[in-house]
């Protein structure tokens, strides 16, 4: 009877638990989430390899799956910092005479100061996120074989399509392991036919990677679509020529060999392919650059769609800072951050010949001040834009207003509001409390002085103009300025002689100004104002209110110069303020038509990673070191097309004599300065480390001072040499 | 109904009646062994019995709460017993998983502390009960937040990238301690009122029947409950806490700061014009004191002599608290409520456990950002400025009047115009039915159904004046909406077999059985500017995992003295591939009870004496963000991530990096004890030795790059030993009619250290870092590396000048290369204490009783980040347009530039904290029908002694980032039952 029981207790207990043992089925989960599918599933439909696709392309541009940051693809790095292309940027720009950097987040001055080492956070997101990018790349490399296409049932035009995304493919794998290559030198090798997981992937010694590089490139090369046909922002063969042509225009710092005739080559069909410059050279740097001509390759940005802490969210909002507007930008802020060097500066001015540039232009003194509000400003008492102001705290006030419409009406208040107000009942130059509107008469330029003590007034009509011994018609007659409404400063472009000059109003010497001292602040009758060296100057003289002050830039009608002087000095001596070293001010998120992009934080600015402008100066350059297959004279053309469109006529033009290896390098620096070619141009041609060419702070002193040539390369990151034991770090880390 | 075992010799049919000695009413349900037999009954539902035994046999009366009684049965044919309450009862039986164990039968490191030992003056973290209290144990609260949550180690961490909490189980319930959006302290659905225990499982003996999720141990959380045969009980328990700040970080003041910025921008106008001519203290103006309350009711009794139901017990509380936070526009409003039925039916055969507890809280958060900016700001600035468009508050701008977006931002207005709260509803339930067969007694069938449901709705408010997120173009503020709903379900299935083999003087309970667990969590959060115009995230995510799980359990006792259990789990998870989803958790440990060996003859000194020994092996797999982390993933990007093809936007496709072959982090730990009780219990305590050892740790490390489609992952790698020594006392000092004096005192000191990291041990590998810090981006202070503890500081050896000043940049060649490099940066200390004391006192005269609590932390060190980040002169002054305070700390080490990594931002952060203290006094019987008031005052954050420099070295990650900080609370009660 007990066992009997026992039975029954056996077969109740199994009963139960059978019953419960069909719940462990339950342990086969697939994702929830509507925005996650598996791998299993993903490639059955033709739409889900555009979508792969296009985050092999986003990968250039964004940091993660939510913009502008969340959902990151890496881990322990910073989005922002870690975008691909700013790392790129960082990398390509900082440690040269391009760019130098304000901000001190971790060890980022390692790169103007060029002594990093295999720790550095900035160098590990760049190596992190190349291989990161090859690594999808070749995801996608695997799951689109002919193979498994077949095996999915893909036919037809959707496997033609495919195919040529692979295709593509491949190219962005051979641009990542180019980025490897020129940066990183010996690097872990992976290719399609490793499986994902983890392993010890070999490193693939330079010649090797140069060769696979270069037969991916060569065996896409017909897979691509023909020049200008693809989808804007997707690669062809232009782009893929583009490689090519680096690939072999540096094929003697990668493997020792010189590759120029083949860079000609691939210069030649990428010059030969129909693309042409754009005329307006500041067009392909704005919003809407997607229309600019001659961009064979882009990373794409925008400001709802595409959005990142990186790309040129950084490039538009670390370049302003200082005096800059943002507005003119089309940026809400500017992050103060990138400036460039004296060295650069140089590439396109005497920089020898700039005057007062470097002082502080400031747009409302430390003087008790008198508010002049009326109709040329809206009747806003509180507006510090339109004051005048007493530089002897003695009750006189004085400054230059502009008075667009004829009959301006004005009055004075003493602070920015109406509770004490002045005005001129009777227009009888005596000022009553309340008193009736000034009126101005013509629109123009006045000068106006107040006497709050007699409660008098005066106001006078100011046209401005330089003379002096300086000036083509000496101390005979003066040059007249001209007034620049939005920037309120008088400008001339002049010739001048060695000499000097001042600034005189209205054709006399009732009214002029001159700077005693030489420290950049104006005075009523002061010295003249000596010019060392003859050649064609900018001149700006800005009044308003006290203090007056003024500029004088040698000029030059190179339309790449592209600096924001005002309160910028020229020298860096202090690496970590932004007004130190001019401003750049060629990448904006305007349009050409002046509107501004879809986000003020976000750019709609795309990124030009290759253009044909430096296709032209590859082509001269392989010319002039040897390569066959160009000529000199087409050489010469390219150049002075680029010469021609930046001055806008033939007066930049250069001759068959000045076409040097020298006249090159800068050239380069002239028209793709910022353009992240910098650093791989400098290695080039020897002038990176271990040389005797300097700018500011390189090697971490503010005169500059050679560094240990292992820094043509970067150190693989002690992460990786830590996580991989087949790697043998870089020489010298 | 009952069974007539095997009988012998002669017969004897013995009925009667047992009662209860106190009342004299009734006990059903009571167990009637003949001794030394498998013979025996139960009582039915009047007390009544019938068994027919042996001649000469003795009957063995037992029923939980009272005490044993053996009568002879002689020639006796009625019987009739009355058994006496057992007081010490209570204490005795110790909850464990599935089940309860006698405490004396207990082989594993368990202690419980019941209600009446609990920190007094905890208002709304159930947490802060126990601190301090258990050795071992932990728990750093989060912060100074109203509700904050507390971090809470047992043993030391047995993970590095595995979660390392403790599992909870309330009820029975295992809970979600993952975080819930919207609420600070998961914990936070229980009133603390409502608890009746903490039981703390330690070791693995103990907790490897929970198998993979017991690494960390286990807290079982039992509330209280109605009890059969009671009268109404209503209580009320109200208090009031003034909450006061205790500190503040030291920034230069006003004038101080102004003279600064004039001596280091002598020459840079830029700078000294941004002066203003206020004095603010800006920590000062977004602190407050908060006052708070909180109420809690309760009702428990039981409904006796229903039709079908033999007896109903019950209780039902609720909850109210309104608490304010310290820091401005922080606070919660909080409403409990739990009932609890436990009806019995069918002779008592069927008791039914339902429990459900529920929470609605609002929160009102602050900005914490607040804090940092508080230290940062520019004290010669004013709080509000008129002409300000940005909410009236001063604000950096640019020329044009727009704000300076990289520049810190008004604290005062981080608060006052960022609305953000939350309301979040959460449950937890369960119905546990425990059948005893009606023809096997000693057999139960247990049952039990659970639920933790939560809904969190969270909305932030910023409006388009806000400087930080002002927008000219598209119109700035925020609005963000977001949501979490989390549902987990718990099936339960079990079989328990209890019976004393008298002949064997041998006591066996075994237990076998199933579990089932469903985690289910979708959130979504959409989030706009104020116009609506645009759209800056609109993300949702819906996962799940189970667990699936056989049990099973042996306890065998022989002679009351030597004890065996052994239990083995089997759980399988679905977040792991087939091939590696199951995992078999064994653990064995042996009890032999020292003072009841008569050989020795030392029952009369010790009460107790019991030497524990224990192995086991336990298992981890929370991996908390990631329920599919074996699985080949493809992931939609979101609409601002899409990238351009021609004139459309694609949304993107993304690989995700996985680890096919992830499996379970497996923790082995070797445990020896001794409980000890001796002078009648004058003097009782443990001492516990332990060794755990973490294999295969589910670790988040850099793959070899391009090998996966990711940088890091988390994958099983490396070995981390942990081990300890913990000690526990606990004295009656004085115990008199009229004045009892009780002392506890616990010491733990825990030793970890990582053992193996990488697969390839490789000597030059360097280690995993970790320890994320403020001040650049994606700086790391920690590392964890083979040879030291996790989480170890790694940094540069600071060189001083012959004054003891810090020379800026210069540190020691500790790798004697002649040249500083990253490499000369050494491992130095870590933020877990070496030791952690903890210390209580109640003295209690007459109706007055006084108690302390509080604790020590030895050798835990402590990143003063908050200097590292606010203590250098380049911080003084942005060239975009605007000033930042610093610490004073600056005018210590002048350093120009930040130096992160210097080991002179580590501090020795030991401390004694005296965590509360409390004076209270009793009304006996003075209302007619109140039979108990009772009011006390109690000081919490009493007292903190430290040579630490910052606010507070207490920070569970080491370091120290502009925490909430910690109120200094004063708080009046009353209780009152009636």
């Amino acid at each position: 009877m007990k066992a009997k029981n026992l039975k029954i207790y056996i077969i109740t207990v199994f009963a139960a638990i059978l019953a419960f043992t069909s719940c462990t089925k339950d342990l086969d989960t697939v994702p929830l989430d509507k925005d996650v599918v598996t791998s299993a599933s993903v490639y059955d439909s033709p739409a889900s390899y555009r979508q792969v696709l296009a985050k092999l392309y986003a990968g250039l541009a964004v940091s993660g799956q939510e913009g502008p940051h969340g959902n990151n693809d890496l881990s322990g790095l910073d989005e922002g910092f870690g975008q691909y292309l700013r790392a790129h940027w960082y990398a390509q720009e900082i440690p040269t005479d391009e760019a130098i950097i304000a901000w001190n987040d971790g060890n980022l001055r390692d790169f103007h100061e060029q002594d990093w080492s295999s720790s550095n956070e900035f160098i590990t997101n760049l190596y992190y996120r190349i291989f990161y990018q090859i690594s999808l790349c070749n995801e996608f490399i695997r799951e689109s074989s002919e193979t498994k296409l077949n095996e999915r049932g893909i036919s037809g035009a959707n496997k033609t399509e495919i195919q040529t995304y692979r295709a593509e493919a491949r190219f962005l794998r051979a641009l990542s392991y180019w980025h490897a290559l020129d940066m990183f030198g010996n690097v872990p090798f992976v290719t399609e036919d490793d499986i994902v997981g983890s392993f010890f992937p070999e490193q693939i010694n330079k010649a090797d990677l140069f060769d696979y590089i270069e037969s991916e490139l060569l065996a896409i090369e017909d897979l691509l679509m023909a020049p200008m046909v693809n989808e804007y922002a997707r690669a062809d063969q232009g782009a893929v020529w583009m490689v090519l042509a680096k690939l072999y225009l540096n094929a003697e710092v990668y493997i020792n060999t010189a590759k120029y005739t083949e860079c000609i080559t691939y210069c030649k069909k990428v010059t030969s392919a129909g693309y042409e410059l754009e005329s307006t050279f500041e067009n392909l740097f704005l919003a809407d650059n997607h229309n600019a001509k001659g961009i064979i390759f882009p990373v794409a940005f925008d400001g709802i769609h595409t959005r990142t802490w990186g790309g040129t969210t950084f490039i538009i909002h670390a370049a302003v800072g200082g005096t800059m507007d943002p507005a003119e930008f089309g940026i809400n802020g500017g992050w103060g951050g990138i400036r460039t060097t004296k060295t650069l500066v140089s590439k396109f001015l005497n920089v020898d010949n700039l005057k007062s540039a470097s002082l502080n232009l400031k747009t409302v003194a430390d003087y008790p001040l008198l508010y002049v509000p009326g109709g040329h400003q809206g009747w806003d008492p509180s507006n510090t834009n339109t004051v005048l102001a007493s530089v002897n705290s003695d009750g006189n006030y004085e400054g230059y207003l502009y008075f667009a419409d004829a009959d301006n009406q004005f009055k004075y208040t003493d602070g920015p509001t109406w509770d004490v107000n002045y005005g001129d009942t009777g227009a009888d130059g005596t000022l009553e409390q309340n008193g009736d509107n000034i009126v101005a008469g013509d629109a123009g330029y006045y000068k106006l002085n107040v006497d709050l003590n007699g409660l008098t007034h005066s106001f006078l009509k100011t046209e401005w103009g330089v003379i002096g011994s300086a000036t083509p018609d000496g101390w005979d007659s003066d040059q007249d300025m001209t007034y620049d409404v939005d920037n309120d400063v008088w400008t001339i472009i002049v010739e001048l002689s060695a000499g000097e000059i001042k600034f005189r109003a209205n054709d006399g010497w009732d009214l002029n100004y001159g700077d005693t001292g030489a420290d950049g602040i104006l005075e009523a009758g002061g010295d003249n104002i000596a010019i060392a060296d003859p050649g064609k100057y900018e001149i700006k003289l800005k009044l308003g209110a006290p203090d007056y002050t003024y500029t004088i830039e040698q000029f030059s009608s190179d339309g790449r110069i592209m600096f924001h002087t005002d309160g910028q000095s020229l020298e860096i001596a202090e690496v970590f303020e932004f007004t130190e070293g001019y401003a750049v001010t060629k990448f904006k998120n305007v349009t050409s038509g002046g509107v501004i992009g879809s986000d003020l934080t976000f750019p709609d600015t795309d990124f030009p990673v290759f253009r044909l402008a430096d296709a032209y100066l590859m082509y001269a350059e392989a010319v002039l070191r040897g390569g066959t297959g160009g000529d000199a004279a087409t050489a010469l053309s390219y150049v002075n097309a680029l010469k021609e469109r930046a001055y806008g006529d033939q007066n930049g033009n250069i001759t068959a004599g000045e076409l040097t290896l020298d006249f090159i390098l800068d050239e380069r620096a002239r028209e793709l300065l910022w353009e992240g070619h910098r650093r791989t141009d400098l290695v080039r041609y020897g002038r990176f480390s271990n040389t005797d060419y300097l700018w500011a702070w390189k090697g971490g002193v503010a005169e500059g001072r050679s560094v240990d040539s292992k820094y043509d390369l970067y150190p693989i990151p002690a992460s990786d040499i830590g996580a991989n034991i087949k790697l043998v770090q870089n020489p010298g880390y | 109904m009952s069974i007539v075992a095997s009988v012998f010799g002669q017969e004897i049919s013995v009925s009667g009646k047992v009662t209860d000695a106190a009342d004299g009413t009734p006990l059903p349900g009571v167990n009637i062994v003949e001794k030394g037999t498998t013979n025996g009954t139960i009582t039915d539902t009047d007390g009544n019995y019938s068994i027919t035994v042996g001649s000469n046999a003795t009957l063995v009366f037992s029923f939980v709460g009272y005490l044993r009684q053996e009568v002879a049965v002689g020639n006796q044919t009625t019987i009739n017993v009355s058994l006496e309450f057992d007081v010490q009862a209570l204490e005795e039986v110790v909850t464990i998983g599935y089940g309860t164990t006698r405490k004396e039968d207990a082989t594993g490191s368990v202690i419980a502390i019941s209600s009446e030992d609990f920190n007094r003056g905890a208002i709304t973290s159930p947490q802060e009960l126990i601190a301090g209290k258990i050795a071992g144990v932990q728990i750093t609260n989060a912060g100074g937040a109203p509700g904050a949550g507390s971090t809470i180690r047992i043993r030391g961490g047995s993970s590095l990238s595995a979660s390392n909490d403790p599992l909870i189980v309330i009820d029975g319930v295992p809970v979600d301690n993952d975080g819930i959006s919207g609420m600070r302290n998961p914990l936070n659905t229980i009133h603390p009122n409502d608890i009746e225990t903490f039981t703390v499982l330690k070791d693995a003996s103990a907790t490897a029947i929970f198998g993979s999720r017991a690494s960390n141990g286990v807290i079982i959380i039992t509330t209280k409950k109605g009890r059969a045969n009671r009268p109404l009980t209503v209580n009320y328990d109200g208090n009031v806490s003034i909450g006061t700040r205790t500190g503040e970080v030291d920034v230069l003041s006003a004038d101080e700061y102004r003279s600064l910025i004039q001596e280091q921008f002598a020459t840079n106008q830029n700078a000294t014009d941004l002066l203003g001519s206020e004095n603010t203290n800006w920590q000062k103006e977004i602190y407050q004191t908060a006052i708070s309350h909180d109420h809690n009711l309760s009702l428990s009794g039981s409904v006796e002599n229903l039709s079908f139901v033999e007896s109903l017990p019950f209780r039902v509380s609720l909850g109210y608290s309104d608490q304010k936070g310290i820091l401005k526009t922080s606070g919660l409003d909080r409403f409990t409520g739990a009932i609890n039925l436990n009806p019995s039916f069918l002779d008592n055969h069927l008791r039914i456990n339902l429990s459900a507890k529920g929470m609605y809280i609002k929160n009102q958060f602050a900005n914490q950002g607040a804090v940092g900016s508080a230290v940062a700001f520019d004290p010669t600035q004013p709080i509000f400025d008129a002409s300000s468009p940005y909410g009236g508050f001063f604000t950096w701008t640019q020329p044009n009047g727009d704000p300076i977006t990289i520049a810190t931002s008004n604290p005062v207005a981080l608060l006052e115009l960022r609305d953000d709260k939350s309301t979040v509803k959460r449950s937890i339930g369960n119905i546990q039915f425990d059948y005893k067969f009606h023809f096997l007694p000693e057999l139960k069938a247990k049952l039990n159904l659970g639920y933790d449901i939560s809904e969190s709705d969270g909305d932030i408010f910023v409006p388009e004046n806000a400087a930080w997120l002002y927008n000219a173009l598209v119109g700035g503020g925020e609005k963000r909406l977001y949501t979490q709903n989390k549902k987990n379900e718990l099936l339960d299935f079990y079989f328990n077999y209890v019976k004393d083999l008298g002949s064997f003087d041998s006591r066996i309970d075994a237990t076998a059985g199933y579990s089932w667990q469903h985690f289910w969590r979708k959130g979504t959060s959409y989030s706009t500017n104020v116009a609506e115009t645009i759209v800056n995230a609109d993300t949702d995510y819906e996962t799940e995992s189970y667990l699936v799980s056989f049990f099973g359990r042996l306890n065998y006792v022989f002679k009351d003295r030597y004890m065996l259990t052994f239990t083995l789990r089997q759980d399988g998870s679905s977040r792991f591939s087939e091939d590696n989803r199951w995992g078999l958790f064994p653990s064995v440990a042996l009890a032999w009870d020292i003072a009841d060996e008569p050989l020795l003859g030392i029952s009369e000194l010790f009460n107790s004496l019991k030497l524990r020994l224990g192995y086991g092996i336990t298992g981890q797999q929370n991996i908390s963000d990631n329920d599919y982390p074996y699985l080949a993933r493809y992931t939609y990007s979101e609409d601002n991530a899409q990238y351009q093809f021609g004139s459309g936007f694609v949304t993107t496709l993304r690989p995700e990096g996985y680890d096919a072959n992830i499996k379970w982090e497996e923790t082995t730990t070797y445990n020896i004890g001794l409980d000890y009780g001796l002078l009648n219990n004058r003097f009782s305590g443990a001492v516990d030795l332990y060794y755990r050892e973490t294999d295969d740790l589910i670790n988040f490390i850099p793959v070899p790059a391009g090998t996966n489609l990711t940088n890091q992952i988390l994958t099983n790698v490396g070995d981390l030993v942990n081990k300890g020594i913990e000690f526990t006392i606990n004295a009656k000092a004085i115990s008199k009619a009229d004045m009892v004096w009780e002392i506890g005192f616990n010491a733990t000191y825990n030793e970890n250290e990582i053992t193996k990291l990488t697969a390839t041990d490789d000597p030059e590998y360097l280690g995993v870092f970790t320890g994320g810090i403020s001040g650049g981006v994606g700086n790391n202070i920690q590392i964890h590396s083979v040879g030291f503890p996790a989480n170890s500081f790694y940094v540069y050896k600071q060189v001083y000048d012959e004054d003891g000043n810090p020379i800026e940049g210069l540190y020691v060649d500790t790798n004697g290369d002649d040249q500083l490099t990253v490499d000369d940066r050494y491992r130095y200390k870590k933020a877990a204490p070496d030791v952690y004391l903890g210390f209580s006192s109640l003295f209690q005269y007459q109706n007055w009783d006084f108690s302390f609590a509080g604790r020590v932390n030895l050798g835990n060190y402590v990143y003063n980040n908050v200097y590292s980040n606010n203590g250098t002169y380049s911080g003084l002054y942005n060239s975009v347009g605007y000033l930042n305070n610093v610490t004073t700390s600056l005018l210590d080490s002048k350093f120009s530039n930040p130096k992160y990594w210097s080991d002179y931002y580590m501090e020795n952060g030991s401390f004694l904290r005296l965590d509360n203290l409390t004076l209270g006094y009793n009304l006996d019987n003075i209302i007619n029908g109140v039979s108990n008031i009772r009011l006390y005052g109690t000081v919490q954050n009493v007292l903190l002694i430290t040579k630490y420099q910052g606010l507070d070295p207490e920070v569970s990650s080491g370091i120290d980032n502009n925490i909430y900080p910690r109120p200094r609370t004063f708080l009046f009660g009353v209780s009152v039952e009636f």
